[in-house]
């Protein structure tokens, strides 16, 4: 009994660790119509900003993680504004490549500055908890506490501000928005920023999960998609359902196949997906021939 | 010098055979493959492995193809009535799957000690350099034919309208999932060539980078001309493989941080042409008819 609660909390802190992510491909992708394969990069450039706040010039972790999360936000601001922007009037395959070509450059820049070799944050190791024969660590609490704040953040904006509407109506209906007097680049804009930050905030917990290191961000990259897709990818909240039911079933999954198969599990939910309800659990058919 | 200019060569071909492959899936249907690098590793597999039980190497070679043929004409079943989203997501996780596959499972593949002492078709670095120039000419050849045929129109139309060759009586589904298939065996070749020419093979050396160099020749080259395709492979691809060389004279940056910086360039460099130049360096070829002047009256 107890052990099947541990495995269910254990998927519920891995699928919140995917949740953030898969969050910001679908915010992304139901606002510009485009598959963002840099998400995996962005999450480790983000965790790698942190680390140069937090190991390179010695802050402690909180500090760190608020600059590392506006620096990241910021990054997919302007990689928008070199990259997608000039490509937003050409079909979303083509920013599709361009993403990967985003991914390489962000990726590539971190083993640059910092090596292939894993780092860690410094930070003090402590002992696990024990809630009623549940065993919890520090770095799960963390996880789980973080991980639910920024969802329920990105959720307040999105429903019920000012510009969570107009994003809204971006996504809905881009020239009708325009219309309305909606300034579309404006909202795309908060819109990456929005999603640099999460994916900064996803590879920080990532980061003190386990360890950083530069392909720390692509590792996820089938895991968020599958997530995303399982949601129903034009339904952003709808993701970190998704997120959630792959990562219990991943954790599940443990108990009959190895551990390092992982995403060849998300890989077998996404296929078995795509072939009976490709449109996700919440979302409504949009096929094409 | 002559060993230089052999290696160089070598990969030079076998890298424009995967952009080639590519070009049919991507540049001509319009199908974005990322595992483009699975499909290459499974060729490079079966080839070892087949060759290694003692059978003839051309024998490996063809199981090669043929194995990767079919495994992409049932990867692009998966996503086949979905957008082009679905399939670049599907084959990027068929192909980190089939890596995870090649590092655990050592039964089949050795896992990270790789199989070494693998045969070569043919013996002599000139003979097999001849080998990789001829696969090369064929996958050109076979792609031209391919291009100015109905099957060349048929993908064309795919790619810029479904719906109007389904409306003209074109089978869409069936369509691509031969396209995709001939592409991915096109791609089994340039990994049977791997295996056989670095003679080792281990999971490392298969990762997102050989998709990115197919993705390259191809942008660069232009999107469906296999002519520009060749081009690019002899320009962008030879000066990208020999900055591999450059490892002992940079001596101010580890040869890793030389690997990084080839992979920034690459990305930048993806990232330019899209912008900049996305018909590449040749058109793609059309049919030209000629139009009888109007008759005046």
């Amino acid at each position: 009994m107890i052990d099947t609660l541990q495995i269910l909390f254990n998927g519920v802190v891995s699928g919140l660790l995917v949740a953030l992510p898969a969050l910001a491909l679908a915010l992304t992708f139901s606002v510009l119509r485009f598959a963002n394969f840099a998400i995996g990069a962005m999450l480790t450039a983000g965790a790698y900003a942190i680390y140069a706040f937090n190991a390179g010039l010695g802050w402690p972790l909180l500090p760190s993680a608020l600059a590392g999360i506006v620096l990241g936000g910021g990054v997919a601001m302007l990689v928008d504004r070199l990259v997608y922007r000039p490509l937003r009037e050409r079909s979303p395959v083509t920013l599709l490549v361009a993403s990967m070509g985003v991914a390489f450059v962000l990726e590539n820049l971190v083993r640059f500055v910092a090596g292939n070799a894993p780092v860690g944050y410094a930070v003090d190791p402590a002992r696990p908890l024990r809630f009623a024969g549940l065993r919890v660590n520090h770095e799960q609490l963390l996880i789980v506490g973080i991980g639910i704040a920024s969802l329920a953040l990105v959720w307040i904006v999105f429903r019920f501000t000012a510009l969570g509407r107009a994003m809204r109506a971006v996504a809905d209906n881009a020239p009708l928005a325009a219309a309305r007097g909606i300034v579309a680049n404006r909202v795309i804009g908060a819109t990456w920023f929005i999603a640099g930050a999460l994916a900064t905030t996803a590879g920080m917990l990532i980061g003190l999960d386990s360890t950083l290191d530069p392909q720390m961000g692509w590792n996820y990259v089938i895991q968020v998609f599958a997530a995303a897709i399982l949601g129903g990818i034009s339904h952003p909240m709808a993701a970190v359902a998704g997120a959630l039911v792959l990562g219990v079933s991943a954790e599940l999954s443990t108990l009959v196949i190895a551990p390092h198969y992982r995403p060849l599990v998300a890989f077998a939910v996404l296929t078995v997906l795509l072939l009976i309800r490709p449109w996700g659990i919440f979302g409504t058919a949009r096929l094409a021939k | 010098m002559t060993s230089y200019l052999f290696s160089i060569l070598v990969l030079v071909s076998i890298a424009g055979i995967a952009a080639l492959a590519l070009n049919l899936q991507w540049g001509l249907t319009g199908m974005v493959n990322f595992g483009l690098f699975g499909f290459y590793m499974l060729a490079a597999y079966v080839y070892a492995q087949v060759a290694a039980t003692g059978a003839s190497p051309w024998l490996a070679l063809a199981a090669a193809i043929a194995l990767t043929g079919v495994a992409g004409a049932l990867t692009s079943l998966i996503s086949l009535r979905l957008a082009d989203d679905y399939l670049a997501i599907v084959t990027l996780g068929f192909a980190e799957c089939l890596r995870l596959v090649a590092i655990h499972e050592e039964w089949l593949t050795r896992g990270s000690l790789g199989i070494a002492n693998i045969v070569r078709p043919v013996a002599g670095d000139g003979a097999f350099l001849a080998l990789c120039l001829v696969a090369l000419l064929l996958s050109f050849g076979l792609l031209e034919v391919i291009a100015r045929a109905p099957l060349g129109r048929a993908a064309r139309a795919l790619r810029d309208d479904p719906l109007v060759a389904a409306t003209t009586g074109k089978d869409v589904m069936w369509l691509r999932v031969k396209l995709f298939g001939i592409g991915a065996a096109i791609t089994g070749v340039a990994g049977a060539l791997h295996a056989s020419y670095y003679q080792y093979i281990d999971p490392t050396q298969f990762g997102p980078i050989i998709t990115a160099y197919a993705f390259m020749g191809v942008i660069i080259g232009g999107r469906g001309s296999n002519r520009g395709v060749i081009v690019s492979a002899f320009t962008v691809i030879l000066l990208l493989e020999g900055t591999r060389f450059l490892n002992d004279h940079v001596g101010w940056l580890t040869p890793a941080q030389l690997a990084a910086l080839r992979l920034i360039l690459i990305g930048v460099g993806l990232i330019l042409a899209l912008i900049y130049r996305p018909q590449g360096l040749v058109p793609e070829y059309r049919l030209k008819v000629r139009v009888p002047a109007p008759v005046e009256g």
